[in-house]
């Protein structure tokens, strides 16, 4: 400031560099989304949601698989579960954006008991596979939405099998 | 009347899940949009921003455009990415429009993100038109920066609403005493 007095509040204004860009010869008129591009990507992402139980299962299967290596080689077992846990991360921020709310439910449910901090118990590693078979069922059912009957069902069966071994 | 070409535009895309990362990807590539550039969280969103500050060649583009990052990921989320970005001295531009996909839509987790300088939110589940619509808003309604002694960011006053008796919220005008004006 010239007369030395302190700056409050410092205003950025720049040209839109972004709009002409993307407004091409056509900086000042009235520019839109392409109809068909939104159409195809549309197309694209309702094609992609419909792979989304064929994926999941391929990443419940990859969790099946460190699953048997807990019971075979415990000792490696804090590792599995450091796997498990990062895969049950990444399922519990999609199932519900892909109708799949019960595959969200369950692998957050899974997530909480990855996260152990001492010995893992061989009772923890039967509730791993609990909640894989779980998730399973609910693939294979492709139980959407809250799932009804079964849904309620597979829920309280997971949650008899966490108070089981939970002990 | 004429469409967007999206075809220079780059895109950073920061999502620790390779199914919603290809999913955004391929909607934004679908709808013409030039480059994506996707990483996995906001440490590897870092390094590829220093990377394209310093060796633009190597990395083949000269500037992000537009940042679209998945606020829940580990180590690094995005939160902290976006913090980096907007204050951080090595950032390589602080004023680069930052879109944040969520599921937290709570209004405080919403008013956390406006305080660290977002300039869009995109709330999971999402379609295309939603992100199609983001695009649209950064391009067309750009908000002036503010840098206060706690606050820089995006303007966070998007609409001119007058108090009740007729003056403006801002207290300070362009013509106030300590307002610096810069333009560029």
């Amino acid at each position: 400031m010239a007369n030395g007095k302190p700056v409050i509040v410092r205003f950025y204004r720049f040209k839109n560099r972004l709009k002409e860009k993307t407004a091409g010869l056509n900086p000042t008129g009235k520019v839109t989304l392409s109809a068909e591009a939104m159409e195809e990507a549309e197309k694209a992402l309702s094609k992609m949601s419909e792979d989304y139980p064929d994926w999941v299962s391929g990443l419940v299967g990859k969790m099946q698989e460190q699953h048997g290596r807990c019971v075979d080689t415990p000792e490696s077992r804090k590792e599995c579960f450091e796997e498990i846990a990062r895969i049950a991360h990444d399922m519990k921020g999609q199932g519900g954006t892909f109708g799949y709310p019960l595959i969200t439910a369950f692998s957050d449910s899974l997530y909480g008991f990855t996260q152990i901090k001492g010995d893992i118990e061989d009772a923890v590693v039967e509730l791993v596979k609990a909640h894989i078979d779980a998730m399973r069922a609910v693939i294979r059912g492709r139980v959407a939405g809250s799932g009804g009957d079964i849904g309620k069902s597979l829920t309280e069966g997971l949650n008899e099998a966490i108070a089981k071994y939970s002990v | 009347m004429s469409n967007y070409d999206f075809d220079r535009v780059s895109v950073l895309l920061v999502d620790d899940s390779p199914f919603i990362r290809s999913l955004i990807a391929n909607s934004l590539k679908v709808l013409g949009v030039g480059n994506v550039y996707a990483v996995e969280h906001g440490g590897d969103a870092i390094t590829f921003l220093q990377r394209v500050k310093n060796e633009p060649m190597k990395v083949g583009c000269q500037q992000i455009d537009i940042i679209v990052s998945n606020w829940d990921m580990h180590p690094i989320d995005g939160m902290m990415f976006l913090r980096w970005v907007r204050r951080h001295k090595d950032s390589p531009d602080r004023f680069v429009p930052f879109v944040m996909i969520t599921s937290y839509t709570e209004p405080d987790r919403v008013m956390q993100a406006r305080e660290m300088g977002v300039t869009e939110m995109l709330a999971k589940p999402f379609t295309v038109k939603s992100v199609g619509e983001k695009l649209v808003s950064i391009i067309e309604r750009p908000r002036q920066f503010v840098h206060t002694k706690d606050y820089f960011g995006p303007d966070r006053r998007r609409q001119a609403i007058q108090m009740p008796d007729g003056r403006d919220r801002r207290v300070l005008t362009d013509k106030s005493e300590g307002v610096e004006i810069i333009r560029g």
